[in-house]
């Protein structure tokens, strides 16, 4: 047998004539950590499928070898058979039911008359739970009741059910807060230790670089290398990925802040389905002229709620006091608040940002429709021109504007919603994670823009997971945690760790 | 910059077309390939009577009031919505379009514009339960199917309201003047020529890839000599019938309001993404309204329609009228999930309804028969769109 769990050789995947991937090898040994990067559209994803056989074997060309034999799985049932199982970005799990439920979906051990028995199946889950070194986590609670990393578990648990031999983990920090990141990757180390492999698909490198042995580095579909992890560096990576060094990662460019013209008071809201908790508690801040404001915290810290409330499109029952350049305003409907200039940039593109069947250009103009009427119809030539003129100037790679937006890269669909946003020429710009799911090219993009907006004295409210951004980008930071306003600091010598010990103070006090 | 992304600036090699991708891509080209051929069928079977000009026109006349209801249900659907009330609405607007006629001798010019209002009240009406007080829409329209009928038939005592005046009788049955009607035809076909010239022109002006000018010409050819077929097979008859006339406007009035308004706009980018359309600052509870107050006035419309056609005010009027409008809408490529969907493939489809109708009941085919017919191509002409659709 060969030293190899996995051998994926000269994989090519020819869509209409396009090649996604163009002779891809991939190689995992037995307890081995494979990193894949590759900024979006590299392939990476298109390469899973063909491992996971979401593209059954005959529609593309090379060979997969797995434990040494030939595999030519047609179905993803036939992978996970096999012990190859993916987690995908987007959970895909039932928040109504229990996590020992989810845990066992498909396999729910049955006693006679085909009823579910309950016993075995708690205690396989916790079982399972146990193995995972977490058994903390109450398994007859619903899903809905954890956190993201905690649903995380879940679904990896649900594939150690399965006797999975190989995970396939895609972007699984997207949406976790750091400690939740940490908790994941201890989870990867321990399933290494007992001889379970995985491949790593992320954008964060320093995840890459903590957990895996050997990384393999694809773009535009062919393979640029593999090394061991040992051998190699975030930066080396990176240009790797992007085909040349990367110098700065932040673009700095001096802007003048001027005087305060936004400013929210004891904004606080109520969870939508538990009207019993506060999901934001008493926050205020004031927000200058041409600044930029970075929000941290933990995920769930109620950093989007935040944002929302602000814009008038949260769901529940919110109170607060928004004043525009001193006078007071009512925000209750995201009309009310691009009307008054505030706009926003939704954190989840697909579900909140993009219409995706709709043309790349009326996605762009949706936010400013009435400016093309002319006698009740649309001035469509007129339309156009403000297109083609935005998507010259925020750069917005399409072969044309009328082409279905999904159909763009992330990092382009991502310019194209915040262009959006900014044609209603707002005083006020909220970004939500502005550059999630977003490759470093484009993000290096968006962070330029966000410097020239502010340059031309727009004032900018950035929230982000992602510390070094918000320490790259923002000029003040304020810090959420469960809710409340738990620091408000200038961004000159301020660090990481001052930023998450105040995200996380309480809790730390609270142990204590 | 420009490393990053340089796959998607890439562009397509061409390669040739295969026939399951034209379709995929000319949807409403196989409709009427599909239409053709259901034609010739029944032309087949009726040794030539279904292909008389007498019965082309009575094909579409029983093709108007489906598709009146079609093309208000076509924006309904595309928001995301269904109105299952339509057809009990039909019923009702007919009794009362019926009821003021011939109780009230209310002139017919007056009559019409009291029950279209009242239809767009009452739409409306279901439109704020749907929008604002959000009772989802396949509630709302399941008790205004309950509801409106029992007031139909509350109010007409169960009974025929007959007779109708023949002023009001000429809107279901009467005819255009045949010179009208010629003038009509070539009007309608000097627009679409422009329409057809200028968007030619709009698509070389942002750099997007243009039809040859000879597939431009043969496509204005062809739409002269559909023109001119229609009018030769009218005009064999009695001209172009007035429900027909109206269906006609119907479909260029909503073809222009889904393409060039932003109503229109708005409509297909809620059935895109409800949320991203609300947080791009759209009031989509207001929209969501208006589609409803519409889809009343078409029932409206179509219930005046039926009572004239029928010459008498019907409490079984309209009945499984809702499910034929969603059929024909479906049949025309609108999508259950919302955001797709055209108005001419509504009508399309309430063709291909209305033709299944007229030649199984030509051929004496049994109702039950009929149903059953019509239920299996329901089913097999989805089934075939998710076969042939682009993202499987």
């Amino acid at each position: 047998m060969s030293e190899y769990l996995l051998e994926m050789r000269g994989i090519v995947k020819d869509f209409s004539g396009v090649k996604a991937l163009d002779g891809i090898n991939l190689m995992v040994r037995p307890g081995e950590a494979v990193g894949l990067c590759g900024e979006n559209g590299a392939g990476k994803s298109t390469l899973m499928k063909v491992l996971s056989a979401v593209y059954p074997y005959g529609t593309w060309e090379g060979t997969i070898r797995w434990e040494g034999r030939e595999l030519k799985a047609r179905s993803i049932r036939e992978t996970e058979e096999a012990g190859i199982v993916i987690i995908h970005q987007e959970l895909m799990l039932i928040p109504q039911l229990s996590v020992a439920e989810n845990i066992m979906l498909g396999r729910e051990p049955a006693g006679p008359g085909g009823f579910i028995d309950f016993e075995a199946l708690y205690q396989r889950a916790e079982a399972l739970m146990r193995e995972l070194n977490m058994p903390d986590i109450n398994v007859a609670l619903p899903v809905s009741a954890l956190g993201g990393g905690h649903q995380q578990l879940v679904e990896i648990a649900k594939a150690l059910n399965k006797n999975a031999k190989l995970l396939i983990l895609d972007e699984p920090s997207s949406s976790l807060s750091k400690t939740e990141t940490e908790t994941l990757l201890d989870i990867i180390r321990g399933l290494k230790a007992r001889g379970v492999a995985c491949v790593y698909i992320s954008h964060k490198l320093d995840e890459v670089q903590a957990v895996c042995d050997t990384v393999t580095v694809i773009r535009d579909g062919t393979l640029v290398g593999s090394a061991p992890m040992a051998d190699m560096t975030v930066d080396r990576i990176i240009a790797m990925m992007v085909g040349r060094e990367m110098q700065n990662l932040f673009p700095r460019q001096s802007h003048a802040i001027g005087e305060v013209v936004f400013e929210a008071r004891h904004v606080t809201c109520w969870d939508v389905h538990n009207p019993a908790r506060k999901r934001v508690d008493d926050v205020s801040f004031q927000l200058r002229r041409g600044e930029i404001l970075g929000v941290a915290g933990l995920v769930g810290a109620g950093r989007t709620e935040l944002a929302s409330v602000l814009f008038g499109s949260y769901q529940g029952r919110c109170e607060a006091e928004i004043l525009l350049d001193g006078q007071p305003i009512r925000v209750r409907s995201p009309l009310d608040a691009v009307r008054h200039g505030i706009c926003m940039v939704p954190e989840d593109r697909k579900h909140q940002g993009i219409v995706p069947l709709m043309g790349v250009g009326h996605n762009i103009t949706m936010s400013v429709m009435s400016r093309f009427v002319r006698g009740g119809f649309i001035d469509e030539a007129d339309e156009m021109r403000t297109v083609e003129e935005t998507v010259r100037r925020i750069r917005i790679k399409t072969a044309s504007p009328m082409l279905p937006i999904k159909s763009l890269s992330g990092g382009n669909q991502q310019k194209a919603v915040l262009s959006k946003m900014l044609l209603p020429r707002p005083r006020v710009l909220i970004l939500d994670e502005p550059t999630r799911g977003v490759d470093v090219g484009a993000k290096y993009e968006i962070y330029t823009l966000i410097h020239e907006l502010a340059a031309e004295g727009m004032a900018i409210i950035m929230i982000s997971s992602e510390l070094p951004e918000i320490l790259g980008i923002s000029d003040r930071v304020i810090v959420i945690g469960e809710g409340e306003l738990r620091g408000d600091f200038a961004n000159e010598n301020l660090t990481q760790e001052t930023i998450m010990t105040a995200a996380i103070r309480t809790d730390a006090a609270r142990r204590a | 910059m420009t490393t990053a992304n340089a796959a998607l600036g890439a562009a397509k090699p061409r390669r040739p077309l295969k026939i399951r991708d034209v379709f995929s891509r000319y949807k409403i080209l196989a409709l009427l390939l599909a239409t053709a051929l259901i034609w010739m069928l029944f032309g087949w079977l009726t040794d030539g009577d279904f292909l008389t000009p007498r019965n082309f026109s009575n094909l579409l006349r029983q093709t108007a009031i489906t598709a009146m209801l079609a093309a208000g249900m076509v924006f309904v659907m595309v928001s995301g919505e269904i109105d299952l009330s339509v057809g009990s609405f039909l019923g009702l607007m007919g009794g009362v379009a019926a009821i003021l006629d011939v109780y009230y001798q209310v002139p017919v010019a007056v009559n019409i514009l009291i029950v279209l209002l009242l239809g767009a009240a009452v739409g409306l009406f279901n439109g704020v339960w749907v929008a604002y007080l959000r009772v989802p829409s396949f509630i709302v329209g399941l008790a205004g199917l309950l509801a409106f009928r029992g007031i139909l038939i509350g109010m007409t005592d169960g009974a025929t309201v007959a007779p109708v005046s023949p002023e009001l009788v000429f809107i279901g049955q009467g005819y255009v003047p045949r010179l009208v009607g010629d003038a009509l035809a070539v009007g309608l076909f000097v627009i679409l020529a422009v329409v057809t010239l200028r968007s030619r022109a709009r698509r070389r002006l942002h750099k997007l890839a243009v039809p040859p000018m000879w597939q431009v010409a043969l496509q204005l050819l062809a739409y002269a000599l559909g023109i001119a077929g229609f009018m030769w097979m009218l005009n064999s008859y009695y001209g172009i019938p007035i429900p027909v006339l109206n269906m006609l406007l119907i479909l260029g009035v909503f073809s222009v309001v889904a393409s060039r308004t932003v109503f229109g706009r708005r409509i297909y980018a809620i059935g895109g993404n409800q949320e991203a359309t609300r947080l791009s600052g759209v009031n989509v509870r207001k929209v969501k309204m208006l589609i409803f107050a519409l889809m009343g006035m078409m029932a409206a419309l179509a219930g005046i329609t039926t009572t004239a056609r029928l010459a008498a005010g019907s409490p079984s009027a309209g009945s499984l009228g809702e499910l034929d409008a969603i059929a024909s809408c479906i049949i025309g490529g609108t999508s259950m999930r919302g955001g797709v969907g055209t108005v001419h493939g509504a009508l399309i489809g309430a063709l291909v309804m209305a033709s299944l109708d007229n030649g199984m009941s030509m051929m004496g085919v049994e109702t039950f028969w009929q149903m059953i017919v019509k239920g299996s191509i329901l089913l097999l002409a989805v089934w075939v769109d998710i076969m042939t659709g682009s993202d499987r």
